[in-house]
């Protein structure tokens, strides 16, 4: 009896649940529709994140004469991604043919979404960087190597081109990233103290994250 | 935004070489730099360092210069035109004819600059919902402010090619020709009239059209004044007199349309002097007191909120409305994709794909991978607490390790000096021992030359250190983040002046003592008192970084000052700028 409750510290200690593939979810998170959510390896949910993957598409109602299954994934996220604290992520929803339909969201590889953010957005490219306490409202359109400044409202439907940076409310592009945006010194070993830079690999960022 | 601290800041040479387009002789340059690199300290405070000053990713550098380019001492290409709403690669024929914005369906609301969508205006019944195109009317409406173009009274029948049926209602839903139509018609009513005698005939077709009810607005006038003018050079261009210089010649009002028409440049004559416009339809804008007193009245009827804010003035196309019942949605502004070259020897620095969707570059020079990165940040942080500062708390509060520096009290901070280049380097730092400006803040760096590693292959250093895996000095990845090294490595260790911190591979820290000074207004303050003016709170020491290293090769149109053969194929080269550190504020 005396190896239980060392077993159950064991399992207590870590505040991350690691899967196989390296994603790293908190057990403070606050995640629904569990099968309706794809991580794609080594992405962070941190505590306090909401994953809404309960809001989805409604299943049609005459069944696909094929016979496949209709797909309900309704939260994609790729590999590296690092989704902060407070954060809530809903699919994003709109009045269609006079029902309110949830449409998936899809975030890329390496972004990085900082605390207390609103995200409603119908897709997030890769490389991009998310400030603290932003709101994305529904079906806005991030493209690649995008950086949003803290505190912004990106508007609805709004399609943020590549290499850009947003700020404001409601979000406007307020100027480019460098050509250097992401770019790390050395392979690995970034200069700056913390071993990545925003907008590029965030490898070392999930591997220090315990 | 305010500025979050810590960050540095790069000063390009170009500060201090004037930036003409016309090839400077190289010596010139190279005598003035050198002197001014002797004599002058960089002065972070200065109106003109504010365009100098660059974080290091918007840095490129030319690999025949040497030196690093900003986009100021950098000419750009246009590769390619795009629409940022609908991702479409306009072509560069059609932004010279239809100017430079979205001709689709893409339109910004004139009221919060956000994206308008296209939304049917009632909800469809049971019947119209399968329909493959569902019936409008339709509207143009911003989900952010609820602003839609019912509030300037415009309707569409179609979803789509919303520009054309913008262009032939005005505000109100009173349908207008378009402009193509409106030149047409104001070139029939001309011809027309040969003499004034028939005007009243000449009124007549205008009213046919709805618009002749509504007063003229100032595209009507633009139109009608365009084609008089067309039709009096038409007149003219047969007889030829004496040029003449005024407003009013004949030559000067060609050149001026030839500004606003697209067309292939005429052979420039010397036409004789013409009468100006006479009429409203030959585009003479009269003025009325009526319309003056009727402006007033809608002033001070409707008040405040019915009129526009200067920015939404200045969003709008053309023609700054008063009210904004007057305002247009405007066209999204297109983008562009461009590429850089150096100034001085015309070297591509960077080359993106001309395709909109890609992000990939054919050919960049970054900064960032030709000079050494200096980083700092306090030394009080750990790696740990940055990230949990990072990911949960908000800025404000990290940044309160920056931002409440105490007035003569030292502070240690770390200076991280990153190489990226594969030999190793010898870097000598220079700073003034206070701060430029009246809060004079001290600065020491405690060991101002030391070497740093070359940027080999990660694996190299990961294989050599297997062999003496017991050696606690094995800091291969990022500083201060090794796993080897604990992040409270700080309470074990002293700082020491002439020894380094910490080193790793390609990167070497030191700390630098700063004391900041005493803010103006404080009874501290010794010297003119006075109001704490903007932005002088904040401690930013300006850094001078010489490089020094050994490299193989010998590139082409190498300065001889700089490169001096050493040997075995070796050169020796140096690398010299000021940057600048934002440490942080100080409280009063």
């Amino acid at each position: 009896m005396a190896t239980r409750p060392t077993a159950t510290r064991k399992t207590a200690k870590g505040e991350y649940i690691e899967t196989d593939s390296g994603n790293k979810v908190s057990r403070k998170a606050n995640i629904s529709g569990t099968p309706n959510i794809t991580l794609g390896g080594k992405t962070v949910i941190m505590a306090d994140v909401h994953l809404r993957g309960d809001l989805t598409r409604p299943k049609a109602a005459t069944p696909d004469p094929k016979g496949a299954k209709q797909s309900s994934t309704s939260i994609s996220i790729g590999r590296c991604t690092v989704v902060s604290t407070g954060t809530v992520i809903r699919p994003p929803g709109r009045m269609s043919r006079g029902v309110y339909t949830y449409y998936p969201m899809k975030i890329g590889d390496n972004v990085f979404v900082g605390p207390n953010c609103v995200i409603q957005a119908a897709s997030i490219s890769s490389h991009v960087h998310i400030s603290e306490n932003c709101v994305l409202q529904p079906l806005c359109v991030i493209k690649e190597n995008v950086k949003i400044l803290p505190h912004t409202v990106v508007p609805a439907n709004m399609v943020v081109p590549p290499n850009s940076v947003v700020g404001g409310r409601p979000g406007r592009i307020v100027g480019e990233v460098g050509e250097g945006y992401g770019v790390s010194v050395g392979a690995v070993a970034g200069g700056s103290g913390e071993g990545w830079v925003e907008g590029g690999d965030l490898r070392e960022l999930v591997r220090i994250i315990k | 935004m305010s500025q979050q601290f810590p960050y540095t800041y790069y000063s390009c040479s170009c500060v201090d070489t004037p930036t003409s387009l016309l090839p400077l002789s190289r010596k010139s340059v190279e005598a003035r730099s050198s002197s001014d690199e002797e004599e002058t300290t960089f002065d972070p405070r200065s109106s003109r360092a504010n365009f100098s000053l660059y974080p290091l990713e918007h840095l490129l550098y030319c690999t025949e210069c040497h030196q690093m380019r900003c986009s100021r001492c950098t000419t750009e290409e246009v590769l390619c035109w795009y629409c940022p709403s609908c991702l479409f690669e306009v072509p560069s024929s059609t932004v010279r004819s239809e100017g430079n914005r979205c001709t689709r369906s893409c339109y910004n609301c004139p009221i919060c600059t956000s994206f308008l969508t296209v939304n049917l205006l009632d909800a469809p019944t049971e019947a119209q919902r399968d329909a493959e195109q569902p019936p409008g009317p339709f509207i143009l409406s911003c989900s952010y402010c609820n602003w839609t173009s019912l509030d300037i009274g415009i309707k569409f029948d179609k979803a789509n090619n919303i520009t054309g049926q913008l262009q032939r209602v005005r505000n109100g839903g009173i349908i207008v020709p378009t402009p193509k139509e409106r030149e047409n018609q104001a070139e029939r009513l001309l011809r027309k009239q040969p003499n004034h005698e028939e005007e009243e005939e000449v009124k007549s077709p205008l009213e046919e059209t709805p618009a002749a009810q509504a007063p003229p607005d100032a595209d009507d006038f633009f139109s009608n004044l365009n084609s008089f003018y067309k039709s009096q050079l038409a007149d003219t261009e047969t007889s030829a007199g004496p040029a003449e210089f005024n407003v009013h010649s004949p030559s000067s009002i060609q050149r001026l349309l030839n500004l606003y028409s697209t067309g292939k440049k005429t052979k420039r004559g010397k036409p004789k002097p013409m009468r100006e416009s006479l009429t409203t339809a030959e585009g003479l804008q009269e003025y009325s007191s009526s319309s003056e007193e009727e402006l007033i009245h809608r002033l001070a009827t409707s008040g405040w909120e019915a009129t526009t804010s200067p920015s939404q003035r200045s969003f709008q196309e053309r023609h700054p409305p008063r009210f904004t019942s007057d305002l247009r949605p405007t066209a999204t502004l297109l983008r562009t994709k461009r590429s850089k070259r150096c100034k001085t020897c015309r070297t591509l620095l960077s080359r993106p794909e001309p395709k909109v969707n890609t992000t990939r570059y054919k050919i960049k020079v970054l900064a960032l991978n030709n000079i050494p990165k200096v980083s700092i940040r306090s030394l009080n942080t750990t790696p740990q607490s940055l990230l949990t500062d990072l990911v949960t708390i908000s800025s404000s509060m990290q940044q309160k390790e920056y931002t409440t520096l105490h007035p003569l009290m030292p502070y240690q901070f770390l200076l991280t000096l990153t190489n990226p280049l594969f030999d190793p380097i010898k870097v000598t730092l220079a700073t003034p021992t206070t701060t430029p400006g009246r809060v004079q803040t001290r600065v020491t760096i405690l060991c101002p030359q030391f070497d740093v590693g070359a940027n080999t292959d990660v694996w190299d250093d990961a294989l050599n250190s297997t062999s003496s895996q017991n050696n606690p000095k094995r800091k291969s990845a990022a500083p201060g983040l090794s796993v080897a090294s604990p992040p409270d490595n700080s309470d074990g260790k002293q700082a020491e002046a002439g020894k380094i911190w910490d080193k790793g591979r390609n990167w070497t820290s030191v700390i630098v003592e700063v004391v900041p000074g005493v803010l103006p207004g404080t009874p501290a303050f010794v010297g003119e008192g006075g109001e704490v003016r903007e932005d002088e709170g904040v401690v930013e020491c300006p850094v001078f970084v010489k490089v020094e290293y050994e490299s193989e090769g010998l590139g082409a149109g190498e300065t001889p000052e700089r490169v001096r053969m050493v040997g075995e194929g070796k050169e020796k080269r140096e690398v010299a700028f000021w940057c600048v550190l934002g440490v942080g504020k100080i409280v009063g």
